[in-house]
């Protein structure tokens, strides 16, 4: 018996929501970046799901972008943050504030 | 083909001239007036020849396309004299670097007035702004002035622009200077020629977008201000008559009570400000928006003699202007100040000097036997004759005007008795003196004989006539 | 016909003026020399010229010589007729007595070959004036007069009251300049022309509004160049100048520029009563005007100016009310004359080492003996003593005033002549009569005496003889069968006067006579008894102390024009260049530069530099499109 679409759905905004709470609330990049990874991992089961469900291959194929996109903006997320620290010695979000207009 | 080199030749020159060495004042400013003076003449062995080259054919047809019309032609060899006589009277630091600037000024500014197609006048209209510009940073005092100058006529190089987009999207091509029969009509075209119009008037400049000028001309080395005063103020009306007379003639006419308006405010208001100016290039300045004033009324009135009258008065303006500017320069060196109140009894000691600005200050305030009385006599004739009366008056009151504060400009600097503070003075020299010669030769010359230019407006703009007649009728 | 040799009498001053100002430091003194050559040739060109200028050949009086054509309908050409024909005797024949006098009188003079320059130069643009034959031709004139006249009143130009007098002379020769300008637009619209005949010949079908109105645009130059009320202020100043100059152009010549100017149109007015009347009237009051001002004051100089000023009052009130040949007459006799009385005023100011108040002179008869009788031979040909010169044209102009039906014009002619002989014999008196009042200087320059006296002693024979010599016989006179092919034509547009006035020309002679004879009497009375030259002194003192101010402010027409037209042109220059252009216009580009920067500003505040901030702005914009869609669906 297949598990309901309901549950899939539940699951993906419980998990986006944890991470936009984590992007809100820490003050640490490294965290930071976990969370914008887990939005997109809420993300992409969404699309797995709803691509099981209308048996279109088309929501495959975002996740797999979804991913390598992710990977991409974790390596450079990452190397910001090892040039951040470089500079500045500190990578509290809240302190750095170069880009301050 | 000579056209092109024409156009490239002062650019190219203007590149070269930074192989000579930094502070070889001499050799550049005979490089820089040779080279003017060349285009002077190949100006007049080109004068029947075009030269056309395919730019675009989506979404409208434009080309590369030069060759003087009988207009631009007139207004090309006022270019080529005056950027000759400027090189030739200039005593400026950086020689070589400023000889450049200038030559590159003209190049551009031959391209635009050479241009046949639109939108190469548009490019030409952007690019001749950049000398100016650098001159302004590199010899004025404020860069704001620089700015001010820049954004000014950018703003009207945008409209212009757009103007010309819209133009070529709707007549399906650019390539339309100096053709008689062109002509657009339709509910966009008001828009179109609003969008010529605001360009022109900014650059001309006219009442009330005329505040970018007097710190421009005030700030520029004399060479340049001459330039600048004498031939790019005559960009915005080589367009009115050469792009809006002649391809929206209906247009012109149906909205000529705005620009009259505004032309007749600038006669007045330039003419009462020059009178209490103290800054003897600030009187000239605003006296240049009071004539360009007078230009504009004649050319919106687009009567055959008033037409004919604004151009011999484009050029009559752009020799006196240019001469003025310059002897103001040769003032300023002797004397170190360009205050009315403090210079006086220059003629003393410069009688030379004195003389030819007498007559420069004498064709300014329109003097009958020189060449700004022929223009200034056509208009009046040609704006009557177009049934506008008060604009007459007001033109006539402002002749008025002129002659008090040219007097004022040309008395407070040479007359009265000689100032003591000043330690040596020394009376024009050949190069200085051979500089002005030709500006005010000329100026004598169209005074007495004026056929030739009187003649060539007729050729441009009968075409427009009879669209514009045919219009009424229908 | 052609008749090229007009040309070289045109062109010869320009020639020498030419010379003179390129060649001034090698020159020197020869300049004046030259000068006076030149213009001489010019005399005996134009005598040599009589018989082509008086001649009728196919309908068209006079020589023509053709120039050039600036294109259809402006050609340009000379055209020697009797009227320009006897202004051009004038301007050459006085012009060369009067430079001739100059070379005594400006000798020493730093800049003297610029004089003779200046002087040549005026030559030329007078005859460049009456000898057009077209309308842009005479405006070049007249504008070229008008920059000799500001030339050689500014001449010593280290004064700054002779500068600013010939600014002033200039800017409202102007004003005339741009009158003349609006006649030729009125006159090109409708004959598309500039040519006289083609103008004269298209007048018949101009209508009484238009043809008004090119009257009192021609009028508004005439009044300008011919010092005319309200257009007058700058004649007195323009004595600034050297005193060749006021007797040159300020007396004989460029002042009767407006005569020659109404005298040439008179197919103009004489189609237009109304223009005729205005300028009669303006002429009128302007002589009654200038002989009130003369009467008021010292400087010997601005009396002749102000009398200048009267009589061609006079002349304007003549060719204005359509009496032409009585006005051009007066222009005739009054160039002799007048240059005598002025040349002779340079003789004393000269001697007197550039003394001009005639307060500080007096008793001079018994010094200049040669200076008095010159002086009271021209005052007797002014006030019309009769035999004299002066006597037949003023009494043709006043009579002529009443044949053509204006006696208010007639009564103000009579008027003006008694108080004319009023202030010319008090100039005479206080100048010759009584004890020397001033301190003598010793006079500069060291020409020999006879160069200054010839041209006086020449000016003698025709202001005393030459009104009687053409001018006796009425409409047989030799002067009247002179101008008769020119404006006999005239006479018969003008609307028929009065069938015979009532008072007959021998009659106004007799009144006329007895106003001089009171105007003489009271001046005698006043300076020249024993009685007042015993305390002359303390009488001018007291007089000028009680002058009445309306007098001594000249009757405050400059005060006014300087308030309404030149203090207001400075005040909005003032306010426009001082707060429109920096506040109001550049105000509000940059008000719109600067909304911009608040703009920007705005914006700014929002980039906060924390990264958590931004991720609440989206995830609430994220929101609010959640939220927007959300509601938009339910509504669907």
């Amino acid at each position: 018996m297949p598990v309901p679409i309901v549950n899939y759905v539940a699951l993906g905004s419980f998990m986006f929501f944890i991470g936009v709470i984590g992007v809100l609330v820490r003050r640490n990049p490294l965290i930071i970046l976990m969370s914008i990874e887990l939005m997109f991992n809420a993300a992409n089961l969404l699309f797995i799901a709803f691509a099981r469900v209308w048996l279109q291959n088309a929501g495959h194929i975002f996740a797999f972008l979804v991913i390598t996109v992710a990977a991409a903006e974790a390596a450079i997320g990452l190397a910001i943050v090892v040039t951040t620290f470089r500079s500045e010695k500190n990578v509290d979000v809240d302190e750095v504030r170069s880009l301050r207009g | 083909m000579i056209v092109l080199v024409t156009i490239l030749l002062p650019i190219a020159a203007g590149g070269l001239l930074y192989l000579l060495p930094r502070e070889d004042r001499e050799r550049s400013r005979l490089a820089g007036t040779l080279v003017a003076a060349a285009t002077f003449l190949m100006l007049i062995a080109g004068r029947d020849q075009e030269w056309s080259f395919r730019w675009l054919s989506r979404p409208f047809t434009a080309a590369f396309h030069f060759g003087a019309t009988p207009i631009s032609f007139w207004i090309a060899l006022l270019l080529a004299l005056c950027t000759a006589s400027a090189i030739a009277a200039t005593r400026v630091n950086r020689t070589r670097d400023f000889t450049a600037l200038m030559l590159m000024l003209e190049g551009t500014m031959l391209g635009l007035f050479l241009a046949r197609d639109l939108l190469v006048f548009a490019l030409f209209w952007d690019l001749m702004l950049l000398p100016v510009f650098f001159a302004l940073i590199g010899w004025g005092e404020h860069v704001a002035t620089a700015w001010r100058y820049f954004i000014y006529n950018f703003a009207g190089g945008l409209t212009l622009l757009l103007a010309t987009a819209a133009f070529g999207v709707i007549y399906g091509s650019t390539d339309v200077i100096g053709r008689g029969g062109a002509h657009l009509v339709g509910s966009w075209a008001p828009w179109i020629y609003a969008g010529f119009a605001f360009a022109f008037l900014v650059k001309t400049p006219i009442w009330p977008l005329h505040t970018w000028m007097p710190p421009t001309y005030t700030a520029l080395p004399p060479p340049m201000a001459a330039v600048v005063g004498a031939v790019q103020s005559k960009a915005g009306l080589y367009g009115f008559l050469a792009i809006a007379v002649a391809l929206m003639p209906v247009y012109v006419t149906q909205y000529a009570s705005p620009l009259i308006v505004l032309g007749a405010i600038s006669l007045i208001d330039g003419g009462v400000v020059a009178l209490v100016q103290n800054d003897a290039k600030r009187v000239v300045a605003y006296s240049s928006l009071s004539h360009l004033g007078l230009i504009v009324i004649a050319i919106v009135s687009t009567n055959q003699l008033a037409l004919a009258g604004a151009l011999v008065y484009i050029i009559a303006h752009g020799l006196f202007t240019a001469a003025l500017f310059i002897l103001l320069g040769y003032v300023e060196e002797r004397e170190g100040t360009r205050s009315l109140i403090r210079l006086g009894g220059v003629a003393w000691a410069n009688p030379r000097l004195a003389g030819a600005l007498c007559i420069a200050a004498l064709a300014a305030l329109g003097l009958p036997g020189l060449a700004g009385f022929v223009g200034e006599l056509f208009i009046v004739i040609g704006v009557y004759q177009a049934g506008y009366v008060w604009p007459v008056i007001v033109a006539l009151i402002a002749i008025v005007l002129a002659a008090a504060y040219m007097l004022r400009l040309y008395q407070d600097i040479m007359n009265g008795p000689q100032v003591e503070d000043v330690p040596v003075r020394r009376d024009l020299t050949w190069r200085e003196g051979l500089a002005v010669a030709p500006l005010l030769a000329a100026l004598v010359l169209l005074g007495v004989q004026p056929s030739a230019i009187l003649a060539s407006v007729s050729s441009v703009t009968s075409g427009a006539h009879a669209a514009a007649s045919m219009e009424a009728q229908r | 016909m052609t008749y090229p040799l007009l040309l070289a009498l045109w062109l010869a001053p320009l020639a020498s003026a030419v010379i003179c100002w390129a060649f001034g430091p090698q020159l020197r003194t020869r300049s004046g020399w030259l000068a006076s050559g030149f213009v001489a040739l010019s005399f005996a060109l134009a005598v040599a010229s009589w018989p082509a200028g008086t001649q009728s050949a196919g309908g068209a009086l006079g020589a023509h010589q053709r120039l050039f054509s600036w294109g259809p309908g402006f050609d340009f050409g000379l055209l020697l007729d009797p009227l320009s024909l006897l202004w051009t005797y004038i301007i050459t024949g006085v012009g060369f007595l009067i430079v001739f006098y100059s070379i005594g009188y400006m000798d020493g003079d730093r800049a003297f070959a610029r004089f003779f320059a200046y002087m040549s130069f005026f030559v030329f643009a007078m005859l460049t004036l009456v000898l057009s034959d077209n309308f842009v031709g005479l405006l070049v004139g007249w504008g070229l007069v008008g920059l000799a006249s500001y030339f050689l009143i500014g001449f010593w130009f280290d004064r700054p009251s002779a500068v600013a007098a010939a600014r002033k002379a200039f800017v409202i020769n102007v004003v005339g300049d741009v009158g003349v300008m609006f006649a030729i637009a009125l006159i090109v619209a409708n004959v598309h022309s500039i040519g006289f005949s083609d103008t004269f010949a298209g007048a018949a079908t101009f209508s009484s509004g238009l043809l008004f109105a090119i009257c009192l645009a021609l009028f508004i130059g005439a009044a300008a160049k011919s010092a005319q009320v309200p257009l007058h202020t700058w004649l007195p100043d323009a004595m600034e100048g050297p005193t060749p100059v006021s007797a040159l152009i300020h007396a004989a010549t460029m002042v009767t520029a407006g005569v020659y100017l109404v005298a040439r149109c008179a197919p103009l007015w004489s189609r237009n009563p109304e223009a005729q009347l205005l300028v009669g009237t303006i002429g009128g009051l302007t002589a009654l005007l200038g002989a009130i001002l003369g009467t008021a004051q010292w400087d010997i100089k601005r009396i002749l100016a102000y009398s200048t000023m009267s009589q061609i009052g006079y002349m304007i009130m003549g060719v204005g009310v359509g009496a032409y040949e009585g006005g051009v007459a007066h222009f005739f006799t009054h160039a002799f004359f007048k240059a005598q009385l002025f040349l002779t005023s340079g003789l004393i100011i000269h001697a007197l080492s550039d003394e001009q108040d005639i307060r500080r002179m007096g008793g001079l008869w018994k010094r200049m003996p040669f200076a008095f009788w010159a002086m009271l031979t021209g005052v007797l040909s002014i006030c019309g003593f009769p035999g004299f010169s002066g006597f037949f044209s003023k009494d043709e102009v006043i009579y002529g005033a009443l044949q053509h039906g204006h006696p208010w014009l007639y009564a103000v002619g009579i008027l003006t002549a008694g108080i004319t002989a009023y202030y010319m014999f008090r100039l005479l008196f206080i100048t010759f009569l009584g004890e020397y009042r001033g301190e003598a200087g010793t006079p500069h320059g060291h020409a020999p005496a006879w160069i200054m006296n010839a041209p006086v002693a020449i000016l003698v024979v025709p202001s005393v003889a030459i009104g009687a010599a053409l001018m006796i016989g009425g409409d047989s006179s030799p002067w009247a069968r002179f101008f008769a092919p020119l404006f006999a034509p005239q006479a018969l547009l003008a609307p028929s006067p009065a069938a015979t006035p009532p008072l007959s020309e021998g009659l106004t002679s007799v009144i006329v006579l007895i106003c001089v004879a009171v105007g003489f009497a009271v001046a005698w009375y006043r300076y020249a008894t024993p009685v007042a030259q015993a305390d002359a002194v303390e009488r001018l003192r007291s007089e000028t102390a009680h002058m009445p101010p309306v007098l001594t402010n000249l009757f405050y027409v400059d005060a006014a024009i300087d308030l309404i037209f030149v203090q207001s042109a400075q005040f909005l220059g003032t306010i426009s260049g001082r707060v429109v252009d920096p506040a109001v216009l550049d105000g509000a580009v940059r008000e719109a530069a600067f909304s911009a920067g608040w703009l920007g500003a705005v914006v700014r505040s929002f980039q906060t530099g924390l990264v958590r901030a931004y991720a609440l702005l989206l995830v609430a914009g994220a929101a609010g499109f959640i939220v927007y869609y959300a509601l938009a669906g339910t509504a669907h």
